[in-house]
């Protein structure tokens, strides 16, 4: 319970957003003309108080509130810098394309704050129930944001699909949530934690895992859950794949780190036995059918897919080490997307730039966006000193050290097979005559955030100890 | 083992409630399925009320039945589908779909049967007097302890009004309005004019001119 | 507890017979001469011009949507309002917070022209 009112500075970064967000949709209602100016300015002011909150009381110690509802620790404090850093720049570079395509409408920014909002109660859970009433705040702004371009069949399509999949998925979650509370009684993830450490063998936990491991693996698009993201990514407009593709990653982390660690530790062999057949699943599926996509979203769905299989790898290990690299991982990889997807919001900024074809001789229309995708790619692709390459290593040396060198084998051989599509990006910018001379013009704003993602990546890949150390001591 | 009367309701309505759940997957109307589903809510919530969850029992009537049915029924009646179609897998992806139920009707069986489950590891709680409110159990625990979880219910419910006003509300410019608020600020000046004129003599009956003017329209 | 309901339980048997014993003494008890033309689909005399299903307007939804999201909200009150002499301030000013949260929603949806029927 609440003990004093002063216990609520622990959240205000979470009381600020909901109280922008909700001056965000009624200023943009009263503002009106369907211009999202205001409501986008707004939005980054109040993605920049959350930031400044957060950063201004960071906690050295975990500290919970409501009765342990809400949880806050140095990894929830990380993470939501990261969601809010990201979401920032995403507002960025999805401003441009949305005024070009005449899809600027402020509820682009209040559903996507309402969805960092649903990120960040996530991150912060403490119980079973504020877990998956975060998940579904993300979820459902996610599935409006997809739908919002109404006169797109494309877009419906992606977000019918996504929306009945999902709330298939929400739905065998929830029932896995209601078996852990059946078997343990209570839904505090701790208490969960300890009857999952004294009864590993129960099958009825084990059960509850199967249901939950379905909910997680859908959340984050691993095989064989991932049949939405490719069509997601392709149907949905680029500004929204751009939001969909980034920061709800870190939340999918999130939610792992949460359930599958903190509340079901103890079942931590059984689940790494799951979360392997996801993995290589993951991996390889992911990186075979992105060579076959001639449409670059799709192609960086699949990829996606591919690098969640990464992600998982770093869980499996079960150590700290593991953890620490999985976290390492999500968050440099949500940085990646955020940029790839950005160069796409840019390129789509008058008609949607979706195949790989509109990117030949982009070196020629505009060198610094090409040589900021050519930085993006290698780091996807694995490529040193980009930061993509050190969070591979950082997650094989993970599962090597726990002695799964065959997985850290297949790993390696698909992002082999990976890297082939990541370099035809490359090479279609620099090598292919551009079909049409016209400069591509990223704009100040975007261009300034783009050339800084850029620039973390290559600045990350040479000097990573700095976040991977604060990865590590955080999960610890 | 003699059936105690809360037993044979708690068969009655569970046999009802397959039944029913049954009919709105086979059924060749969906108006029927949508019945039958309703059915099923109906019967589900019987099954809650005897498990004494009487306020998430009326609930599921007042919301479900009351709301959410009304909401399928009118998609259902209204909407324009070819029915032909949407049956054309139903047999090809029966067996299948019978292979995997039947999978997890035993696997769930297996794991939630009464070995584990059943009065020998859990205890029936005691039954409640007839003063017992559960609608208070349930306020009391809903605002205190999960005030938090409560709030952002409430903004889940501000992101669905968002998303669905955003997704659907189309604007027609080729329609007609009414504004009640300019309506009401209107003022006497706006509508009427009074005009001072001088009275004009009647001009002479001989003189009339064919569609001859009148003095009105000068002043 | 459940004997409270012992009378709603009679009630629904009661309805239930009253629905089903006359529709089952009429196709018991009345004759059945069943003709072709007498079974097909009957719209003032002429033959069916359309399908009786056509494509709605989505505004019908909208205003269903809406209604149902207000529903539930006032499923959260009752059991608000019958401890609220047990949970005292903190439970009044929750609602509050839950209201005014809704209350952001019905001045989007006002001011939007949602409620409105052009």
């Amino acid at each position: 319970m609440l003990s004093t009112l002063s216990d609520l500075t622990l959240m205000a970064p979470e009381l600020w957003l909901a109280a922008m967000a909700c001056v965000v949709l009624v200023a943009d209602v009263y503002a009106g003309g369907g211009r999202g100016t205001v409501a986008y300015l707004l939005a980054q002011l109040a993605l920049l108080g959350g930031m400044w909150l957060l950063l201004a009381d960071a906690v050295p110690a975990p500290e919970a509130l409501f009765g342990g509802a809400f949880l806050r620790d140095p990894l929830a404090d990380v993470l939501k810098a990261a969601v809010l850093v990201l979401t920032v720049a995403v507002f960025a570079y999805a401003r441009g394309y949305l005024q070009g395509r005449g899809l600027d409408r402020g509820e682009y920014y209040v559903l996507g704050l309402f969805g960092v909002l649903g990120m960040m109660v996530l991150i912060s859970a403490g119980n079973l129930l504020t877990l998956y009433l975060g998940l579904e705040l993300l979820a459902l702004s996610l599935y409006a944001m997809v739908a919002l371009h109404r006169d797109s069949l494309e877009a419906s399509e992606a977000a019918m699909k996504y929306f009945v999949l999902g709330a298939l998925a929400s739905g065998m979650m929830l029932y896995g949530i209601s078996l852990l509370y059946g078997v343990t009684g209570s839904l505090a993830l701790d208490v969960v934690a300890r009857a999952a450490a004294a009864d590993a063998s129960d099958p009825v936990m084990l059960l509850a895992l199967a249901f939950v491991i379905v909910g997680v693996a859908f959340k984050l698009g691993a095989v064989p859950f991932h049949m939405w993201i490719p069509d997601v990514y392709h149907g949905a407009p680029a500004a929204v794949a751009l939001y969909v593709g980034a920061a709800p990653k870190i939340a999918g982390f999130a939610l792992a780190m949460r359930l599958l660690v903190e509340g079901l530790g103890g079942l931590q062999a059984e689940w790494a036995d799951m979360l392997v057949v996801l993995a290589v699943l993951s991996i390889a599926i992911g990186n075979v059918v992105a060579i076959a996509q001639t449409n670059i979203k799709r192609m960086l769905g699949y990829s996606t897919i591919s690098h969640i299989g990464f992600l998982l790898l770093g869980l499996i290990a079960g150590t700290r080490d593991g953890y620490g690299a999985a976290m390492f991982y999500a968050l440099t990889y949500a940085l990646m997307a955020a940029g790839a997807f950005g160069v796409v919001a840019i390129m789509s900024r008058r008609s949607e730039a979706e195949l790989l074809d509109d990117y030949r001789g982009l070196n020629a229309r505009n060198p610094w966006l090409a040589f900021m995708m050519l930085i993006l790619m290698f780091s996807m692709a694995g490529v040193p000193p980009t930061v993509g390459f050190y969070a591979k290593l950082t997650v094989l040396k993970a599962v090597i050290d726990v002695g799964a060198l065959w997985l850290a084998v297949v790993a390696v051989a698909f992002s082999i097979v990976g890297a082939f599509y990541y370099l035809r990006v490359v090479k279609l910018m620099y090598f292919d005559e551009p079909p049409e001379e016209a400069a591509v013009r990223a704009g100040l704003q975007a261009g300034t955030v783009l050339s800084a993602n850029g620039l973390a990546v290559l600045g990350l890949g040479l000097l990573p100890g700095a976040l991977l150390a604060l990865c590590l001591q955080v999960v610890g | 083992m003699a059936l105690t009367f809360q037993q044979f309701l708690f068969y009655a309505f569970a046999a009802v409630l397959v039944g029913a759940a049954l009919g709105v997957i086979t059924a060749r109307n969906p108006v029927h399925s949508v019945l039958y589903l309703v059915l099923a809510f109906f019967t589900s919530a019987a099954l809650w009320l005897l498990m004494e969850a009487e306020f998430l029992a009326l609930t599921l009537v007042l919301v479900y039945v009351g709301a959410v049915m009304v909401l399928f029924l009118f998609v259902v009646m209204m909407l324009d589908i070819d029915l032909a179609a949407l049956r054309a897998g139903f047999t090809r992806y029966l067996p299948l779909g019978l292979v995997v139920a039947a999978l997890i009707v035993w696997e769930m069986a297996s794991v939630l049967g009464p070995a584990r489950f059943g009065p020998g590891r859990v205890a029936a709680p005691a039954p409640h007097g007839a003063g017992y409110s559960n609608t208070k159990a349930l306020g009391e625990t809903l605002y205190t302890q999960h005030l938090y979880a409560f709030e952002v219910a409430a903004l889940i419910l501000l992101v669905a009004i968002v998303a669905a006003i955003a997704l659907t509300l189309r604007r027609r410019p080729d329609t007609r309005r009414q504004d009640p608020a300019r309506q009401v600020r209107v003022r006497r000046r706006d509508r009427v004019r009074l005009v001072r004129m001088a009275p004009e003599r009647r001009p002479a009956p001989a003189a009339s001119e064919p569609g001859g003017r009148t003095g009105t329209e000068e002043a | 507890m459940l004997e409270n309901y012992l009378p709603i339980l009679l009630f629904l048997a009661i309805g239930a017979a009253f629905g089903v014993l006359p529709l089952m003494a009429g196709f018991v008890l009345g004759p059945r001469r069943p003709d072709p033309e007498k079974l097909s689909p009957y719209e003032c005399g002429f033959e069916a011009f359309e399908d009786a299903r056509m494509k709605f307007d989505v505004r019908y939804y909208l205003v269903a949507i809406l209604f149902i999201i207000f529903d539930l909200e006032i499923a959260f009150l009752f059991p608000w309002a019958v401890v609220l002499d047990r949970i005292g301030t903190a439970g009044l000013v929750a609602m509050g917070i839950f209201l005014a949260i809704l209350v952001v929603g019905f001045v989007y949806e006002w001011k939007k022209g949602a409620l409105e029927w052009e």
